[in-house]
Formats: C-alpha cells, structure tokens, sequence
C-alpha cells in the first residue's frame, strides 16, 4: 500500500499549518496577517551582511533589525533603539541614551555594549551601506549610555550614519570572523518590530511574525509574508483577498487597480532615470555632455516609454521636495537639435558625408549600456541621438557585466536608475568615488570641495546652503543627465495604510512599506 | 508516381518563391518608415497601423517584416553551416585511421556531455550576441550531434560496391564522393538540414524570448518577448499572435517540406533502380 492510512490522517492535520507556509492565501485570511507580493523575488536572507546589494534587501532586513535613530510616519527622525542623543558643539562626540528594557528576539536584554560591539564590527567588517569611516570609537557609560567619539564632524551623523546602521547582537555576532558565512537563524536575531520565521530562496518568499515585545508599540500584523508575484498575478490575488499591498505597482497598472477597487497611493519616486557620460573618456569635455541633454527630448521619451507617469527631472541631483536642493532654479536643457550640433562642432566632432558625427576622419559609435528594466527606454535615447548623426550601439548587460563596465570605463553612456533620496554625506563618493553607479566625475575641483565641506560642517542651515551650491553646479557640469523622475504606486487594501516619505526610507529606499507603517 | 512528378515543380516554384520573398524582404524594409519608437504606444490595429503598436510605438508589421528574415536567415545561415562541419568531420572520421578518428570521436563524446543549451544560455547572458555571434554559437553547440550518424551513413556508403569499383577504377575520392556517396545520403542530409533549422529557428526565438540576444536584434522570439508585459490586457492579440503565428506557421512549414522531400528522394530512389 503506497499510503498508508495514518500517514493520511498525519498529512492532513498538517494542512492547516502547511497552508501559510505553502501559500500566501492560507484558509481562513485572518485580519491581523499581512501578504505583501513584490514582483522582484529573493532579496537574499534578511541580515546586514546577508541581503542583496540593493535598497529593498536592506528594507526587509530593516523590518529585523532596529536602528539607534528612526523614522515615524512623516519621515522625521525620532527616537529607536536611542531615547536620547547629544551631539557635543564641536561635533566631535555624541553622547546617546537607549531606551529601557530594550531586548533582542531571543529575550536577552540590549544594552551599550551591543553598540559599541556594533561599531567595532562594522570596523573591521564593512557594511556596504553604512558607513562608519568617521567614527573613532564608541565607549559604553553605563548599560543604556554611550559615547560615539568621531574623527572629524559628520553632519551625516544623525540623518546617515545612526538612523542606518542597525544595531547587531554582541552575544550572537561576536567572534564571527566572516560575516557573509555566518547563516544560520542566530544572524537573524534582531530586535525590530518582526522576527524572522522563514524563508525560502528558490521562490522569494519571507516569513516574519510579529514582536510582541516590540517597545514602540505592538506590531499590527501577528504574521507577515512577502511573496514573489507579478504584478498581474498580484492584481487577481488582491480581489481574492490573498495579498493585502503591492508595494511596486507598475505605473501602466494603476487605473486598473483602483477601477478594480483597491488604494493606490503614488509619489514621485525620486529614483531618477540618468543619462550617465563616461566622464573619464570621450564626455570629458562638457559642451558634450550639453550637446546631448539638448538632443535629448525627455518629454517624448516619457510619453512613450512611461505613457507619461513621470516627470521631467531636476537637472540637478535634488529632485523636488528633498530637504537638500534649495530652490535655485537649473538650466532645462530643453530639446534643441540644433543646439546640440553646434555644440557637437564646438568640441571637436564634425560630420562627413553621409551626416555622421566623425572625430579625427573616423565615424564616433557610441556604446550605451543598461540593463534590462531600462532596455525600452535605452532604444528611444538611442534612437533620439541617431536623429542627430551620432550612432549608437545598445547594450543591454547583465547586472555583474554592467558593473563591470562602469568600473573600468568600458563604455560612452549608460541608462541607470538611481536614487536621490537620503542623507547626502556620501555623496563625494558618488560624485567621484567607489560607487559602481556613481558619476566618476573628477571634472570639477569646486563641486569636490562643497561635498567635502557639506560632510562635515555641524550647522545645517550651512549644510543646506553648501548643497544648494553643489545642486547649481551639477546641474551645469552635468556629469550624468537626470531624463526623468518615475512616479512609483503602491495599492493596498483597508488593512494598511503604506506612504512615501519625502526623502525615502533610511538610506533613501523609495518605499512605502518603512516599518513605521507596520506598527500600530 | 504521377503524384510525385506532380509535387516536384510545386516545391521547386514555392522554395524559389520563398526565397524571393526573403531576399526581397529587406528592401521592402528598406522603403518602410523603420521599426521607430512613437508616440502611439499600444495602439489597436488600424489604417496607419495594420496589426498595431507594441509598448513603444514601434509598428508590429514593420517588426515582423524584419524579425521575419531575421530569424529565417539566422536559422538557415546556421543550419547550413553546421551541417557542412559537421559532414566535413563525419567524412574525417570515416576515412581517417583508427587512431585519429578514435580521438576525435572522444572529443566529440566530452562536447556532447556538455548541455549545450545551459552553454548558450551561459555565453548568452555574458555577450547578448547579435546576429553573427548568434550564427557562430548555433553552430558551435550543433555540430558534433550529428557527426556519429553521419559517420555511419559514410562508413555504409564507402564500402558499397560502386564506391570500390569507381575507386579500382582510378577514379579520385572527390568524384566517388560527389557522385556515388552524397547523393546517396541525400535524404539524411536533407533531414538533418531541416532539423537543424528548426533547432536554430527555436533557439533564436527561445534566447529573444529570453531577452538575451541584442536588443536591436529584432527577432520573432524577442517580439513575442515583448507582448508579455500585456498578456492580461487586451493588447496581447495584436502583440502576441503575430510573431507567434508566424513562428508556427514557419515550423511547420519546415516539417512539411521535410517531410515531402524525403518521400519524394525514397521513391524517386527506388524508381532508378
């Protein structure tokens, strides 16, 4: 008998607990489990040293593990792990308090010790993205008081360093030597609003349960899964009642979802679509890089590829609404094909013939590289500067490949996505620095030096004003050309009420599913 | 008998008038607007636009009129190619000593352990080949399939009788080849040549389905890609069933001719006798 009849009996009383594990519907939907289906599938296990090297890995991981510094629903920075915080006048130490009581998941208590542990270890372990360069020390007080001893003034201490950087449990982490080996359940043992119960990397699905110890209020959901679906399956799902919230909603399928009766709510992403120059090669003359944004027709190019669910974007790095950008008013680069051409001759290109851009007698074919998700909008840029004379050659690359490329200079233009949202005090390294998708833009010894200095004054009011200066000049130098600012949706139903923050989630995640909305 | 007589100038008028067709093809192309992004995103199929637009405004017709050559050309470049290495090696094998042909008949059996299409995907995702790197990966992962059957089909051949006589006759090993032998494998050849532009007519569509062939590289594969994203609106009728149509319509095609001209090379065969 190929079954036997206890084996039956034993399966089906396992039915009832298999159905969540196995499905995001389950039987009975109960009120208080959130299903959220998210189209990019495995973000990597929910751990700093563990998720994927992107915003939403760092976003589920956030749901875990707690910060000094958070966000409440606006955005504002409030009290985390940390009830307190002093930063001293030359801006050299900050003293901060934690909250009484505090515990990681398995019930032990968290106390200074845990920080200073937290910031030795991403010392000696990098954490891609926080980082802790200009922190010396910290030296525990007490068991809920600390000092942060720095080794220059970081205006990006509170707003960057400290709302990101979460806090690692000493007695599980410590005597780790790698970090990215260090698999099991302990390295998931945070003390954010959700536990982790499971995971299953072959089909991108999460499971977290709610932390009822949790001591900024009770989590609204006992149960929470993120489940690998597209968006259409997600649609249908939703009218069944099996997901609760599609984070990512493609901008085509919002008159459909809301016809469809379910919440939507939009906002400019601020994760801008750029036109990127190789500074380093053939763009290093400007009047090129402004040769191409005035060929470029961003309003087309958002008409046709995003049925015009984005907006033009800042010609600056700021985009509208962020505390940093000021409100100079940029040059728009408006499309002017003849504008582009005379700027074209000015650097040196001239025509031949057949109408073809040509340096030094030989026609210029320009490589464009991207990858996937951009491939639609890589052929209209494509074929926007082919209306002009310049011939392209599109790539579109794998992510490792496409990295690859950027680094080592082995392209003209790229298509990149980029978000614009967080604190600004890295932005030197973008500017110029390590970031694979950065500008590599050493072209502008004045825009190097604001972004030096705005990392490091204490006042803020002189922060904003160095900013606002970085955001004329970047938008004249141009090192990358900011197309267009993409609106991003989410559609909910009534059990909760995701919201963009203006300035993004922590280290700038256009999301709206921060974990403030996932407490009551 | 008569029925056969009778399908010999059909065929013969349908492949010269296929192949017209696929050479014209690009000049047709050439006198169209161009396969260019427009305003008109997802338009249903009208006056302006016979079978519609795609998500980009690009004008479906003008992409099947140049995803058609394509795909046809790259498939029977491919094939072509493949099976002429692979009879040049299969005669190797065949004729060569023991030894040499020994080692290169385990060469073949290492590259046959290889999947081949994980091989493709591999290179693929690295390279997003266009048309030519495309051809040459089709034939570097087709070749030695066929060269143990090939190698048979020549042993049997070689030893038969006419082969010899020629052969004590004086007569060279290029006119026992092109005169006695490849006639005689024929059908075979025929067979593998359809099969093989099958196999390449698929995998193109399969790696534009994929979305890892050049972008530019418009092919039928790549433009049922591109319908996916709308599967549940309404535009997956002008989006999805034309490529796909003529993707079928084209194997098919290909099996029926097979098919026809193998039945007719046996019978005509047996009528020589």
């Amino acid at each position: 008998m190929p079954f036997s009849r206890r084996a039956l009996i034993q399966y089906t009383a396992l039915w009832p607990f298999l159905g969540f594990a196995l499905s995001p519907t389950g039987a009975n939907g109960r009120a208080n489990r959130l299903v959220i289906a998210d189209e990019g599938g495995d973000r990597g296990l929910p751990a700093p040293f563990l998720h994927h090297k992107d915003g939403i890995g760092y976003l589920y991981t956030s749901y875990i593990f707690d910060t000094l510094i958070a966000q409440d629903r606006t955005g504002k920075l409030v009290g985390g792990l940390a009830r307190a915080w002093q930063l001293s006048s030359d801006g050299l130490s900050c003293t901060i308090t934690l909250r009484d009581n505090i515990r990681w998941h398995d019930g032990s208590p968290l106390t200074a010790k845990d920080v200073v542990f937290t910031v030795a270890y991403m010392a000696k372990h990098p954490y891609l993205f926080v980082s802790t360069v200009k922190i010396a020390r910290a030296v525990a007080l007490s068991a809920n008081r600390l000092n942060i001893l720095l080794r220059e003034p970081d205006a990006g201490l509170l707003s960057g360093t400290l709302l990101n950087l979460p806090i690692l449990p000493e007695h599980l982490y410590a005597g780790h030597a790698s970090p990215e080996r260090f698999t099991s359940g302990s390295a998931l043992m945070g003390s954010g609003p959700y536990r982790f119960s499971g995971y299953d990397r072959a089909e991108g699905r999460y499971f977290f349960k709610g932390n009822t110890d949790y001591y900024r209020g009770d989590p609204l959901f006992d149960q929470m899964a993120i489940v690998t679906m597209g968006p259409d399956a997600a649609l249908r799902a939703m009218r069944s009642g099996e997901v609760d919230l599609i984070p990512f909603l493609p901008y085509d399928r919002v008159t459909q979802a809301r016809s469809m009766g379910f919440q939507v709510v939009t906002a400019a992403s601020n994760h801008v679509v750029r036109l990127l120059f190789n500074n380093r090669n053939r763009f290093q003359d400007r009047d090129r890089r402004h040769a191409l944004a005035f060929a470029i027709h961003r309003k087309a190019l958002i008409e046709t590829v995003r049925q015009g669910e984005a907006a033009p974007a800042e010609t600056g790095f700021f985009q509208p609404n962020s505390p940093w950008g000021g409100d100079t008013a940029l040059p728009p680069y408006a499309f002017d094909p003849q504008q582009a051409q005379t700027l074209l001759s000015k650097s040196g290109w001239s025509r031949d013939q057949h109408k073809r851009w040509c340096s030094d007698g030989e026609v210029i074919h320009l490589t464009l590289v991207t990858d996937t998700p951009l491939r639609r909008e890589a052929v209209v840029v494509s074929e926007q500067l082919e209306s002009i004379g310049l011939s392209v050659d599109v790539r579109i690359l794998e992510r490792t490949a496409l990295r690859e490329a950027l680094r080592s200079g082995n392209f003209d233009l790229s298509l990149l996505s980029t978000s614009t949202m967080g604190d600004p005090s890295d932005l030197a390294r973008y500017l110029a620095g390590d970031f694979w998708n950065g500008d590599y833009f050493a072209g502008s010894r004045e825009m190097t030096a604001l972004l030096e200095q705005q990392a490091q004054v204490v006042s803020l009011h002189q922060r904003k004003a160095l900013l606002a200066k970085f955001q004329a000049l970047y938008a004249y130098e141009l090192p990358s050309y900011m197309l267009f600012n993409p609106n991003y949706a989410t559609a909910h139903n009534h059990k909760i009420a995701p919201r963009f923050l203006p300035d993004g989630v922590a280290i700038g995640i256009p999301t709206s599913v921060h974990k403030s909305v996932l407490v009551g | 008998m008569a029925e056969n007589r009778m399908i010999r100038p059909v065929q013969v008028k349908l492949i010269v008038l296929f192949t017209l067709g696929l050479c014209l093809l690009p000049a047709v192309v050439y006198f169209l607007p161009g396969y260019q992004t427009s305003l008109d995103t997802l338009a249903a199929p009208s006056l302006e636009h016979w079978l519609g637009t795609n998500d980009i405004g690009q004008d479906i017709l003008t992409g099947l009129l140049i995803a058609t050559p394509n795909t046809i050309g790259i498939a029977v470049i491919a094939a072509l190619l493949t099976l002429l290495l692979s009879i040049g090696v299969g005669i190797f094998v065949a004729t060569a000593g023991r030894k040499l042909s020994g080692l290169v008949l385990r060469f073949i059996d290492i590259l046959q352990s290889i999947p081949s299409i994980l091989l493709i995907l591999l290179v693929s995702v690295w390279l997003s080949p266009g048309m030519i790197a495309l051809v040459v990966l089709l034939v570097a992962t087709g070749w030695y399939d066929d060269v143990r059957v090939l190698r048979a089909v020549f042993l049997r051949e070689l030893t038969r009788e006419n082969v010899r006589y020629a052969s004590i006759g004086g007569e060279s090993g290029y006119y026992c080849m092109t005169v006695h032998v490849l006639p005689a494998v024929s059908p075979v050849l025929v067979g593998l040549f359809i099969q093989h532009i099958r196999r390449a007519a698929l995998m193109t569509a399969g790696l534009g389905f994929l979305g890892i062939t050049d972008t530019r590289l418009v092919t039928w594969g790549s433009m049922i890609q591109d319908s996916l994203n709308y599967l549940y609106t309404d535009a997956w009728l002008w989006l999805l069933l034309p490529p796909t149509l003529v993707l079928c319509l084209f194997l098919w095609g290909c099996l029926t001719f097979g098919q026809r001209f193998e039945r007719y090379v046996m019978t005509g065969a047996r009528l020589s006798v």
